[in-house]
């Protein structure tokens, strides 16, 4: 025992206090000398009993009396012994790597941080950070702090390894005797408690239960630890197991699992419990307002498509002015029902083949859907010529009702034609020979075959066959009309030319003479003709003339020409000039001189700036404006009983007075019925078109054109241009939408009354509007769903 | 362009439109969700046609041929009525990832044909500017070794602020002598929810916020508080113990005021505070405007007004002609409507004129602050220019205020409340310590939050920015329950709470290194830098390089 080369020194001299340089100087040239054990009277010298490093770790003793300064056994080593004879300053055991360091006394602040090996035993209380930042080194043996009294504030702060023993015997605070926030970011280790504490790191540590296994380790080391401190005689009283308890740093995984009240559980527990069922809105709103996906069904869609089955009228309908529901025409074609279909359009005209075949500009395809998509519009004349040998319906029973129609041409043998299909008697007078009007008398045959124009005035005259011809009419003789019938309808058109005063202006043969002469081969012509005004009638002029050997045909206007289609076809075929604007000053026997002084020569002159109706006839009552009859929308007069139609009223189209004539007819039925007539319940039921008279017409961009071919032109027989019409706004049963619908949704149903409907099932439908984009017809609308608040 | 349209001035391409749809045919299943989801009906199925031109090798017997077949796809609209908004609704509910709206990198065209029938545009959101100079602001003043820095892992932090009026020391302790009356004075935490009115956003968004706000305090002691915004309070919440965490809004419109007044004798607290609108950053000096179309049974009956009208709040209260009018009449009613014990600031959009009305304020014993909106401030209904052009940012007028308050000696008596713009770039942290250490005592947030706790898609790219419309595809701004059943009110609280608690844990980050736990550091502009000389100059904060 007593070779142990023992060394004393002293932390101050004569000359007064030695550094802590020069006192680890001297520690470290003691150790090196061989002694191993150093006694120290210490002076507040820094760092004292640190890095001792000697090979095999053996032992050397330091003990220190007097006042060490910070940080004793700073890096200590294996094989280091300190002991202190009273308090320690700061940061004892700072960096400890192995020494075993006692304090007869407490410690400040800083006990043991970054402690990774050696163990500390304090017989006090320690300051604040004590154990903190301590390691854990799996090669070498655990740190150990051991305490006899209390921890202060902030104790175990990041701590990672190693065991702290707090005992509690006479703590500086007995409420608390681990101070404030212990153990925040402690990821490692264990601390052995007695006494009362006030909380720790919840979230980086817990509370654990002491094993057998800890409490033999405890019990054993507590009286190691009592030894070393020399209080052996508290062994009794601190060895009691119920009063120990023990906190050991939480792993990651466990610190993941957050104690807060999950929001569910707070919606539920605090949120529906202050405010009441349902929440903030609970009292004013049952409205479910659960979450929902983006993605819906039924009522949560924010759109529905709706099966908008003939709801709007065929572009083809809604032009042409005799209302013919053409797109239907096309469906029975597509449906076999070829004589149906040609046959139907004597419900609408009597002259099925003449105007739609031949004389009509064609409305209809004018408006047609396809000419939005750069298409051919589907070729109405193909079917209208079929209709020359259509036979009349067969005809109802008169009710009695008379009406006398004062004119025979298109205008007034429509309005007759469409009253005898009501079952009303209808007469007409005309002026002229022969019945049907301008179509007869003035216009150009090679606009229409004879033959055509016979046969359907032929089924006309079967139709009505009270038909007075060469009647002038005077006033007398109206008022005997009004007497005698229910209702009149003027439809005598409009004969007077109109012309203009310039000089020699009685050279100019009116249009219509000149087509009506023309017709029956009697009106010469000269090789140089010169048409004031280049309409459409001044087209037919101008063919006529060509016919009739003119070589140099010109039309004149004050304005760029409105003539358009197939008369201005035919004019520019037979090579006819069209000039504007050009202004006649006189005619002379040379021709035409402008008031540019030009002259145009001229063998004849020919006007056609349009006719005005001759109103002579009429009686006081009846009021006009601008030299034409007033009416109103059903083309009544200011005599109620007297309706006025066609040319009288204003210039129009051949289709223009059918139209009017079937108008007129169903006011007149209206007025005679007391109501207007039920469209299914009328003789038009007889053949199976479904359409509407009244609804709107269908908006061009619904419907879908992709589907035909651009390049496919032109089609000559009835079943190639049916399957070239896009069916606007009747469905034509493809069953693209159904092939095209995501979900499948679309379902077809027969209906009892015959047909069929489309619905897109509430349950499968996402609202995505596809059937809607897909549909040739239009059929399918998206709308937006109905509001759910 | 299909050639069924006509052709107008206005007549784009797609190629002209801001947003574009990049559809994908060999991923699309054509499903339909993408069309389904649009808020905008701005794609739709497409019909198309292929041509095939086939040729045999010549010398073969076969002629050339051409034949025509159809197929199927997502086709944008280019009427500007549905012009894409870039939502990318689509892409979310696309199964293939098939679909995108992708922006163009070109100006587009659309932007001049926003003015159909002469209204021009008006939107929500944002003012689609994505600089910031709070975004360019340095903390540079780092403690380490002169002050203690804290560790803001391990400090236990207060970083709290007071919203109200606070007495200097000698007055304070004359008015406890002589138990006068001193001006109320809440502790809050400094980020507030700014006001957003109930019928600008759904109820299920309202909820979610003012959940996460309830759990904030209630669960996590955060006493965070959230802005009603001029559109009433629901019966229940006035009369809920939760009224305490919020700021109750009165504007030009007095929408939902007389249920607050039947409330006030059964309330249970007081709330926090009451907020005065005079502007907001999104729209300075416009009104506002709730269409007829969001004015259903509940917002009706939530703000006292008939079902399906539009409701306008003027840009002025309509009796106020002056700020010395204003201050003294709206702050004293509103103050005297509890008995004084509830504190009372106007806010106003930052302008030019905003020194004056602080300067008011300090005269006025009861004005309790002032809250700045600035020119980034959004969500609001607004027309595109005042969104775009009008107002103030908010770093240099907040400066000038606060700097104000300082040559009075007021600094610490006034507290400001910065809003507009705060995290606009996502950086919300960093701004509301920049604009705290410029001065302001608290800051509100608006967008950010929208974006953060509901997902909203609005960017400063003008992406989305429908919140007027009704159509908001996250169910936020809408009172369609097809589209706010969207948004989930406990997820949104959720977020709520993760936004708070990340916040302060950057906000930690940033005032611990500056050695602060305890007391928000404003006005602490020594801490401040940026690296241009002339922000530096006119936010008298440090230049950098």
């Amino acid at each position: 025992m007593s070779t142990i080369k023992t060394i004393r020194l002293k932390g101050k001299d004569e000359s007064g206090r030695m550094s802590s340089r020069v006192l680890e100087e001297r520690v470290q040239e003691a150790v090196r000398s061989g002694a191993r054990k150093i006694e120290i009277q210490a002076f507040g010298q820094h760092g004292l009993g640190g890095r001792i490093f000697l090979t095999d770790n053996e032992k050397v003793v330091i003990d220190i009396t007097g006042s060490p300064g910070q940080r004793v056994g700073a890096m200590g080593s294996p094989g280091t012994m300190i002991e202190i004879h009273g308090p320690a300053s700061d940061d004892i055991g700072w960096l400890n790597a192995g020494a075993e360091i006692i304090v007869h006394g407490y410690a400040t602040n800083g006990v043991c941080n970054a402690m990774a090996q050696g163990k500390v035993f304090i017989g006090g209380s320690i300051g604040s950070r004590g154990m903190t930042m301590t390691k854990f080194n799996p090669r070498l043996s655990l740190p150990e702090l051991w305490v006899l009294g209390s921890a202060g504030d902030y104790f175990a702060e990041f701590m990672a390894g190693g065991v702290a023993v707090i005992c509690g015997h006479e703590p500086q605070e007995p409420e608390n005797i681990l101070g404030y926030r212990p153990c925040v970011g402690m990821v490692g280790g264990s601390i052995f408690f007695r006494g009362p504490i006030k909380g720790y790191s919840q979230a980086d540590a817990k509370l654990v239960p002491i094993s057998d296994q800890d409490w033999e380790w405890l019990s054993e080391n507590l009286r190691v630890f009592l030894g070393k401190i020399k209080m052996i005689s508290l062994v009794e009283k601190l060895s009691v197991r119920e009063d120990w308890q023990c906190i050991t740093a939480r792993n990651p995984m466990e610190k993941k699992g957050s104690k807060a009240r999950s929001m569910s559980d707070f919606r539920r527990e605090v949120w529906e419990n202050e405010l009441g069922k349902g929440g903030l809105i609970g009292d004013l709103s049952d409205l479910d307002r659960s979450p929902i996906p983006l993605i819906t069904t039924g009522n949560l869609r924010r759109y529905v498509p709706v099966w908008e089955h003939r709801k709007y009228m065929a572009p083809c309908q809604a032009s042409c002015p005799a209302g013919i529901p053409v797109q239907e025409r096309w469906r029975l074609i597509r449906e076999g029902k070829v004589d149906e279909a040609v046959d139907v359009a004597l419900a609408f005209t009597p002259f099925p083949a003449s105007i739609c075949g031949y004389l009509c500009p064609h409305l209809c395809m004018q408006g047609c859907t396809k000419n939005t998509g750069n298409l051919n519009p589907v070729d109405i004349t193909v079917l209208g010529k079929e209709g020359v040998s259509s036979k009349e319906p067969q005809m109802p029973p008169l009710d009695g009702t008379r009406v006398a129609v004062v004119g025979g041409g298109p205008a007034g043998i429509s309005v007759a034609w469409q009253l005898r299909l009501m079952g009303h008697e209808a007469v007409i007078y005309d002026l002229e020979k022969v019945l049907g009007g301008k179509m007869i008398t003035a216009i150009p045959e090679h606009r229409i075959p004879g033959r055509v124009l016979d046969a359907e005035l032929e089924r006309v005259r079967r139709v009505i066959p009270h038909v007075f011809l060469g009647q002038k009419l005077s006033g007398k003789e109206f008022e005997q009309l009004k007497s005698d019938f229910d209702y009149i309808v003027l439809a005598t058109g409009a004969h007077k030319p109109k012309t203009i005063s310039v000089p020699g202006s009685e050279k100019i043969i009116p249009a219509l003479t000149f087509l009506k002469n023309a017709r029956q081969g009697q009106q010469n012509v000269g090789r140089r003709v010169v048409i004031i005004g280049a309409g459409n009638v001044g087209c037919d002029v101008a063919t006529e003339a060509h016919r009739l050997g003119a070589e140099e045909i010109t039309l004149i206007d004050i304005q760029e020409p409105a003539s358009f289609g197939k008369e201005r076809q035919e004019a520019e075929k037979a090579g006819a000039r069209f000039r504007y604007p050009c202004f006649t000053r006189e005619i002379t026997d040379e021709g035409v001189i402008l008031t540019t002084q030009e002259l145009i020569p001229a063998d004849t002159v020919v006007i056609s700036i349009g006719d005005a109706p001759d109103l002579d006839f009429l009686p006081e009552g009846i009021a006009t404006d601008r030299g034409f009859v007033l009416v109103n929308e059903i083309n009544q007069t200011s005599d109620p009983k007297i309706f006025a139609i066609g040319d009288i009223v204003r210039p129009g189209l051949l289709t223009d007075a059918i139209g009017a004539g079937r108008k007129t007819a169903t006011a007149i039925d209206a007025m005679v019925r007391g109501k207007f007539p039920d469209q299914q319940t009328s003789w038009i039921k007889k053949y199976s078109i479904e359409y509407s008279e009244t609804s709107e017409r269908i908006d061009y961009s619904r419907m879908t054109l992709e589907y035909y071919d651009p390049r496919a032109t032109e089609y000559n027989d009835l079943s190639g241009c049916a399957s070239q019409c896009s069916s606007c706004g009747t469905c034509m049963d493809c069953g693209l939408c159904e092939a095209v619908c995501p979900t499948n949704a679309i379902e077809r149903k027969s209906l009892e009354q015959g047909g069929f409907e489309r619905i897109a099932n509430p349950d499968k439908c996402i609202g995505c509007g596809f059937c809607g984009q897909c549909c040739p017809c239009g059929i399918w609308n998206l709308v937006e769903n109905f509001p759910l608040d | 362009m299909p050639a069924r349209s006509a052709f107008t001035p206005s007549t784009l391409s797609r190629r002209d439109l801001p947003w574009q749809i990049s559809w994908d045919i060999h991923n699309c299943t054509l499903c339909g969700r993408c069309t389904a989801v649009c808020p905008v009906n701005a794609i739709e199925l497409g019909v198309f046609r292929k041509r095939e031109i086939s040729v045999s090798p010549f010398g073969n017997q076969e002629r050339p041929d051409s034949s025509f077949s159809v197929y199927y796809g997502i086709r944008q609209r280019t009427d500007p009525g549905y012009a894409c908004i870039g939502c990318n609704m689509c892409n979310m509910v696309c199964p293939n990832n098939a679909i995108e709206a992708v922006k163009s990198e070109t100006t587009d065209m659309l932007r001049f044909h926003r003015d159909r029938g002469g209204q021009p545009r008006t939107r929500g959101g944002r003012r689609n500017s994505p600089e910031s100079v709070l975004d360019q602001i340095k903390f540079i003043r780092i403690s380490m070794l002169t002050d203690p820095a804290l560790d803001a892992g391990r400090h236990e932090f207060e970083l709290r602020t007071l919203m109200g009026r606070i007495l200097p020391p000698a007055k304070a302790i004359k008015a406890q002598r002589e138990n006068g009356w001193t001006p109320p004075v809440r502790e809050i935490y400094p980020l507030l929810i700014g006001g957003m009115s109930f019928g600008a956003l759904s109820p299920n968004m309202w909820e979610g916020l003012q959940m996460g706000v309830a759990y904030l305090n209630e669960e996590l002691r955060m006493p965070v508080r959230m802005c009603t915004g001029e559109g009433g309070c629901p019966p229940r919440l006035l009369r809920s113990r939760f009224l305490k965490y919020v700021i109750l809004q009165i504007a030009s419109g007095y929408f939902g005021w007389d249920e607050i007044i039947h409330a006030i004798p059964e309330m249970k607290e007081d709330p926090c505070a009451v907020e005065i609108k005079y502007g907001q950053g999104a729209k300075p000096g416009d009104g506002g405007l709730l269409q007829w179309h969001k004015v259903n049974k509940l917002i009706a009956a939530i703000r006292g007004v008939p079902l399906g009208v539009s409701l306008p709040s003027p840009p002025t209260h309509q009796t106020k002609y002056s700020i010395e009018e204003a201050v003294a009449k709206m702050i004293q009613s509103m103050s005297m409507a509890w008995g004084f014990r509830v504190p009372v600031y106007p806010k106003i959009s930052a302008s030019s004129t905003s020194l004056a009305v602080l300067n008011n304020l300090t005269r006025n014993p009861y004005a309790s602050g002032l809250a700045i909106d600035g020119e980034d401030g959004g969500t609001g209904a607004a027309y595109n220019v005042s969104m775009n052009h009008m107002g103030h940012p908010v770093a240099s007028n907040i400066r000038d205020c606060y700097i104000n308050l300082v040559k009075l000696g007021m600094q610490n008596e006034l507290p400001l409340i910065a809003g507009g713009g705060t995290g606009k770039n996502g950086n919300l942290a960093a701004n509301a310590a920049a604009l705290i250490m410029l001065g302001a005592s608290a800051v509100q947030i608006g967008k950010y939050i929208m974006q953060a706790a509901a997902g909203c898609l609005g960017t400063e790219g003008d992406r989305c920015n429908i919140c007027n419309i009704g159509r908001c595809p996250k169910g936020i701004t809408s009172q369609d329950p097809r589209l706010y059943r969207r948004l989930d009110p406990e997820k949104v609280a959720e977020r709520v709470v993760d936004v708070f608690l990340g916040f302060d844990i950057e906000l930690k980050k940033i005032v611990a290194p500056l050695g602060r736990s305890t007391s928000l550091p404003i006005g602490m502009s020594d801490a401040l830098g940026i690296s241009h000389q002339a922000a530096a100059q006119r936010l008298q904060i440090k230049y950098v390089v």
